[in-house]
């Protein structure tokens, strides 16, 4: 049984056709890369599947339970986690104290007034194995805005991963980086995809990303699924090739 | 609100030494009634200052630290107060049971209130805590056989205390009650402090930060919004009933939007992102306000001024701009 | 009976008239803006005033029209030399600012005219009941209600059919996208705001020939156009037409059955909408931030 199952969602804005009829099932354990020209409907696509809003028409199926009309919050408690294209933390707080919110979060504690000392040593575990997982040890205690690119998105992903998903949903996660930060990147999404407890669907407009770390590609254009299949069928793909490239002359 | 992250406010909560500016101020406070009298002041002033500050910091709860604006705060204020008077001149003549029976008024009642609105955010959370703000003050001072109308509530003194023991006098000697109003306003800002530093209180800190990480997080943001002004709320109608307790006199006006506006502006004044900020705005603004209003009748004209100086000069408030100062 | 009903509902389309007039102000600068005025009642005072200084040299009519173009001026220089300056800050400061404003142009009203009431004189062609029966419903009214309607329908025109009010109608969606299509965000602000003071300066002047001038002629109509604006729908100028209407009449109409009761109707009005249906009678799901 698939991780996710996507049953042909659509997303309409009014006379927009933004997503139309795409389906799609991501096995678990599996790295599926999304890609498609600018104004493809990734992004509502992935929107739709995290929560932030909901289809028109179609299901959306997580590890067996129908999750359509589920709130983010309740999505993010089954498991799934999300980082966005424009890097989103706590700029104003330090790696640590961004990491804490997601694992306390995740430790149902974040109504709490008042801790005891097991749960604080929990709490700080949690933090460290985060950190580790992730390389940031050494900037555990610099704001987060004053990191960089590379490193912003590394504590985002971090803080995602405290939420202990299933499916990890990665949105551009090498946007805007140069040749060494995207390296890094890339490695410690290669890094994730080994320990197979996790499941990553992400969108990328960076092909060598995408064609070195997918285990399948989902091609989408003009809202609509173009094709897919494995990074070799989908290098062949003649369809896809003129979606990127344009008719030939 | 996130995504309007602005370079005026980035610094951060925590000064350089914490405990260095709480000590700073408990030690002005604890001695008032030694300097202030040299200043040409009086102790009444410094309890309204004591009554105000605690009114601007757990308004500040949710401005400062959740991030969410509400310009009606002086209704839980004037609620407070109401409630404390009430209590004082029908139930019975003792002030711990008058600082509950104010909370109590203010708390619930805010708490209602925020459960209706905690859908919105921004400018419209905003006007909607105007209107319910005016409410209040509407009825207020249309119920007057309860609440004497425009006049006030009149008629109720604070009782002095039992404490079993000993009785302390606060009814008359205006030093003791100073020196109660402070503890109270101690044990409750203390309260507030231990709070802002639970899991709880963080969670609060990064709605402010980015709503929309913090949702992604798995924080359920509506009710975590109805939570903190619900507790706002109550602090606020505490500040409202020792209010009462200091002029031993509510009012309507206590619930009026102009006394909204400028509990955010002692709080703004003082810097918003500081947890002793609007104690030492409301500081600012009461002295401010007693001077100018003696010295001219076309005060309101200077009150307004402040406003505006304040948010085209000064947005990072009296302890923000010290606070960038110290950091790097 | 029927004369008793009638009366009050006249005074009520009347009264909702003016909350209409100066709700749609209010909402205009709040939905292209973000930004809640709250010395919008002062706009409509200071239009009273200018109109009442302008009136000796322009006559009733000159005055009548040249007193809002004047506050609208005021509004579009106030935004320029000081709100703009705000906008990309925390909305918090907005809010303070008019705040602030709204005191000292109450003070500075008072200062120049005097704390207590003034008198306007309005033309005697308009002070005549219509007839004997229906003594309550004067020309001026006629012409009260004339002017706002024919006030409100340019204000959709204007939003409908011209260059600028089509791309404020835009920008109430999305101002980035208006930006990026090469329009000139500023200005357009600043129009807009001067759009909605010269709809507070209009209700000033119509205002102060029903009930004269004094400087805190404002407060009174200023929470009942929050109330319409909730009531309508944030984002919804119909919206904010009908919330201004609605709360207007039933307001009159309570007076005929339970006067002490009749200002609280408009906030039972807008605790019902608020419990019942969140985002008013014609607001859009997610405008709420």
């Amino acid at each position: 049984m698939s991780m996710l199952d996507i049953r042909n969602v659509t997303k309409q804005f009014g006379s927009l056709v933004a997503v139309n009829s795409v389906s799609m099932q991501v096995a678990a354990g599996e790295l599926r890369a999304i890609i498609g020209p600018n104004g493809a409907g990734k992004t509502t696509f992935f929107n739709m599947i995290s929560g932030f809003f909901a289809p028109s028409a179609g299901d959306i199926v997580f590890d067996g339970t129908t999750v359509t009309k589920l709130a983010v919050a309740e999505r993010v408690a089954m498991g799934m986690a999300r980082t966005f294209q424009i890097t989103e933390i706590f700029p104003e707080l330090t790696v640590r104290e961004n990491i804490r919110i997601g694992v306390e979060s995740a430790l149902g504690l974040r109504q709490r007034f008042w801790i005891g000392a097991t749960q604080k040593a929990e709490v700080n575990r949690g933090i460290d194995e985060a950190l580790t997982q992730t390389g940031l040890t050494v900037s555990a205690d610099r704001l987060v805005g004053e990191l960089s690119h590379g490193d912003q998105r590394a504590a985002e992903i971090a803080t995602a991963l405290t939420l202990k998903p299933r499916l990890l949903l990665l949105d551009e996660p090498t946007a805007g980086m140069g040749e060494h930060e995207t390296y890094a990147v890339a490695n410690l999404i290669r890094r994730l995809h080994k320990n197979s407890a996790y499941t990553i669907v992400l969108i990328e407009h960076d092909m060598r990303v995408v064609f070195n770390l997918a285990d399948k590609i989902t091609v989408l254009g003009e809202g609509k699924m173009l094709a897919e299949g494995t990074p070799d069928e989908i290098a062949a793909n003649p369809i896809v090739q003129e979606a990127y490239l344009g008719k030939a002359e | 609100m996130s995504t309007a992250t602005t370079t005026a406010v980035t610094t951060p909560v925590m000064p350089a030494r914490p405990w260095l500016t709480t000590a700073i101020i408990f030690a002005a406070l604890l001695t008032v009634p030694v300097w202030l009298p040299m200043l040409g002041g009086y102790t009444a002033l410094a309890g309204r200052v004591l009554v105000l500050g605690l009114a601007a910091m757990s308004f500040n709860l949710l401005l400062g630290f959740t991030g969410v604006m509400s310009f009606g705060h002086a209704a839980y204020f004037g609620l407070g107060a109401y409630g404390a008077g009430l209590t004082l001149k029908y139930i019975a003549p003792s002030t711990p049971l008058a600082m509950v029976g104010g909370v109590l008024l203010g708390g619930i009642l805010g708490s209602l209130f925020g459960r209706l609105i905690a859908q919105r955010r921004g400018v419209y959370f905003a006007m909607v805590t105007v209107a319910f703000g005016q409410i209040a003050f509407y009825v207020t001072y249309s119920w007057d056989s309860l609440t004497g109308g425009y006049d006030g509530l009149r008629g109720f003194s604070r009782a002095p205390l039992n404490l079993g023991f000993t009785t302390i006098d606060i009814t008359n000697n205006s030093t003791y009650f100073y020196y109660f109003l402070l503890f109270v306003f101690a044990v409750a800002t203390g309260l507030q402090a231990l709070l802002l530093a639970s899991p709880f209180g963080r969670t609060l800190v990064a709605i402010r930060e980015n709503e929309r990480r913090a949702r992604f997080l798995g924080i359920p943001i509506e009710r975590h919004i109805w939570m903190s002004f619900s507790i706002s709320c109550c602090f606020t109608a505490l500040a409202g009933a020792l209010y009462a307790l200091l002029n031993n006199f509510a009012d309507p006006m206590g619930l009026h939007y102009s006394l909204s506006g400028e509990i955010v502006i002692m709080t703004v004044m003082g810097g918003m992102r500081a947890f002793w900020g609007p104690l030492i705005g409301a500081a600012l603004f009461v002295v401010l306000q007693d001077y100018i209003s003696s010295m001219t009748v076309n005060w309101m004209s200077f009150v307004g001024l402040i406003f505006v100086l304040v948010v085209l000069f000064f947005p990072r408030g009296l302890l923000g701009m010290l606070q960038k100062g110290t950091q790097r | 009976m029927l004369q008793l009903v009638l009366y009050n509902v006249t005074n009520g389309l009347i009264i909702g008239a003016f909350y209409v007039l100066m709700a749609l102000g209010l909402s205009l600068i709040l939905n292209l803006s973000n930004v809640i005025n709250f010395a919008h009642g002062n706009f409509l005072a200071l239009g009273g005033y200018i109109a009442f200084v302008l009136t000796p040299f322009l006559g009733y009519w000159g005055a009548l029209i040249v007193s809002p173009l004047i506050t609208a001026l005021f509004g579009f220089a106030i935004e320029r030399l000081m709100i703009r300056r705000v906008y990309s800050r925390d909305p918090v400061y907005s809010l303070l600012l008019t705040f602030g404003l709204a005191f000292i142009m109450q003070d500075a009203c008072r200062y120049v005219w005097g704390p207590s009431g003034l008198q306007t004189s309005i033309p005697d062609i308009l002070s005549a009941p219509l007839s004997a029966d229906l003594f309550f419903i004067t020309w001026y009214r006629i012409f009260m209600v004339a002017l706002v309607i024919a006030a409100v329908s340019g204000l959709f025109a204007f939003l409908r059919f011209t260059r600028v009010g089509i791309r404020i109608r835009a920008g109430t969606l999305d101002l980035d996208t208006v930006s990026i299509l090469g329009v000139n965000v500023g200005m357009l602000r600043s129009m807009n705001f001067a759009v909605g003071s010269l709809l507070a300066g209009l209700a000033g002047v119509l205002a102060a020939g029903q009930v004269g001038l004094n400087p805190n002629m404002g407060d009174d109509l200023l929470m009942p156009s929050f109330i319409a604006i909730i009531v309508g729908g944030v984002g919804s100028l119909t919206g904010t037409l009908c919330g201004g209407l609605l709360i207007g009449v039933a307001g009159a109409l309570t007076t005929v059955f339970w006067p002490a009761a009749s200002e609280a109707v408009i906030y039972v009005i807008m605790l019902v909408v608020l419990i019942l249906r969140p985002r008013g009678l014609m607001g859009q799901e997610g405008m709420m931030s």
